[in-house]
């Protein structure tokens, strides 16, 4: 007889089925790439328009427009998470999944940041350069950010979970995820103000790597928890 | 190990029942205990020889925001048991524990901001690591009560909200670390060291000890007093709750 377990796939190419499912819906909706990358461009030219135009003063305020810059198009980014697999049903059938529902979570915060972080971490040096961000800081703001905006989409995934089903959850998403990401935001304008000033640029990544482990091993967790809550 | 207690008391229509005989003893001890501390606290408290009589305004201060550190962790917990037993008292508990936890950070603030407006000699303070993160407290606890108002079906609204309990928690925790650390780490010192200025003998630390009591007292009166209610309109079409209202 043959073993009953055939086709039943592994938990590793779960996880590479539904990252590559999700890239490749992303790769089919161009906009969706380029949205959070636009909104993060324009949020960040308003501001000198709005605050300022003096260079000294644009250097001053540049690290925290960055990084909330980042924070808002991360948040805006979120929403498109799960709900067009919430209203076609096929993230119903993602929890229907014998596979740990921790890992296709985590597969589909993955390539969600892939797609809408990514951008926003590559093109940031740039719009650090028009807001007049000392040179010496373009490393640690692309490093902080690097490691820091992952730990923003998991920490938003968990929002968008619990708000799948709801109608309007625009605000109510903002409201429940944005004071959650405080300590992300501390640590990631520290780590880029304070190495001008002759502090170490690596204890604060290290601490913004250890949320970022954090955030790996439980927010993935909640998510699940809070997707099963939503879909049933 | 015996369970039935827990059961029993998980039950809506033994809580009321339970709570009905423990009301007018906390309710006693409450009144007394509330009065006495206040009237210590604001007309016999010796004037520092700082601070002054803005003293009386830190023995409410410093009873109502410790206070208001227990509510995440006991909503955690209430959290905890709504999503594993099940069990609907845990969620009312909950619910309340929420607006209430708002309105006791609310507090804590408002009296700071006072103390603070004459001894720092402003209403706020970014560098103060226990004001930003009292804040961030409050902001959490409104996200709460902002997603259970956002939810029509209770059972859904109950897990999500027991859920984001757990999860603020445990933020609440990590909130309040970092923005201790930022201040160690970005600011010199708060413009002034507020610990221990005020609390200075005897004559201070008893007024606020008995305060603290009294008002942990009047949390738990208000918790069941709410949840009583709750009770009663959710379970308004049972046949206990029929009976009670026909008899009063």
């Amino acid at each position: 007889m043959a073993p009953v377990t055939t086709g039943i796939a592994g938990t590793g190419s779960a996880f590479m089925a539904t990252l590559k499912r999700d890239l490749l819906i992303a790769s089919k909706r161009k906009n969706d790439m380029l949205n959070p990358f636009m909104f993060f461009l324009i949020v960040a030219s308003l501001f000198p328009i709005a605050v300022t135009r003096e260079p000294q003063q644009l250097t001053d305020i540049s690290a925290g427009v960055l990084w909330i810059a980042a924070l808002l198009a991360s948040l805006l980014a979120m929403d498109s998470l799960y709900r067009s697999d919430f209203e076609d049903g096929s993230l119903a059938l993602l929890l229907l999944c014998p596979q740990p529902l921790y890992f296709m979570v985590l597969a589909k915060n993955l390539s969600h940041w892939l797609v809408s972080g990514l951008p926003v971490v590559l093109v940031s040096p740039l719009i650090a350069y028009m807001l007049k961000l000392p040179a010496e800081s373009y490393l640690p703001l692309f490093l902080s950010l690097l490691v820091g905006t992952p730990v923003l989409s998991l920490l938003g995934s968990i929002g968008v979970a619990l708000t799948v089903g709801l109608g309007s959850r625009g605000l109510i998403l903002a409201v429940i995820t944005l004071p959650m990401t405080v300590p992300v935001l501390i640590f990631g304008t520290l780590a880029v103000q304070e190495p001008r000033f002759g502090a170490d640029l690596a204890g604060y990544l290290a601490i913004l790597g250890a949320q970022l482990l954090a955030a790996i091993a439980l927010a993935p967790l909640a998510s699940a928890a809070a997707l099963r809550i939503s879909v049933n | 190990m015996n369970w039935t207690w827990f059961h029993q008391l998980g039950s809506p229509k033994s809580f009321y029942a339970l709570t009905s005989q423990w009301l007018p003893w906390l309710v006693t001890v409450m009144v007394i205990s509330m009065t006495a501390a206040l009237v210590w606290a604001l007309l016999y408290i010796p004037p520092d020889y700082q601070q002054g009589y803005t003293t009386r305004i830190l023995v409410i201060h410093v009873a109502v925001a410790g206070t208001s550190l227990a509510f995440f962790p006991l909503m955690a917990v209430a959290g905890t048991i709504t999503l594993v037993w099940r069990i609907k008292l845990a969620d009312m508990v909950a619910r309340n524990a929420a607006t209430l936890g708002a309105w006791f950070s609310f507090v804590t603030l408002a009296t700071g901001s006072l103390w603070g407006s004459v001894m720092w000699g402003t209403w706020w303070e970014w560098t103060d690591a226990r004001l930003v993160s009292m804040l961030f407290q409050f902001f959490l606890l409104l996200a709460v009560i902002a997603l259970r108002s956002a939810m029509d079906d209770n059972d859904k609204a109950a897990k999500a909200c027991a859920l984001l309990s757990i999860v603020g928690c445990i933020n609440v925790v990590i909130i309040k670390y970092s923005v201790e650390w930022w201040n160690v780490l970005h600011q010199p010192n708060s413009p002034v060291g507020m610990s221990n200025s005020g609390a200075n003998g005897p004559e201070f630390w008893l007024p606020t000890l008995l305060m603290v009591v009294a008002v942990y007292l009047f949390l738990t009166v208000s918790l069941i007093l709410s949840t009583r209610n709750e009770i009663l309109h959710r379970e308004r079409k049972a046949q206990w709750v029929r009976e009670l209202l026909a008899a009063s």
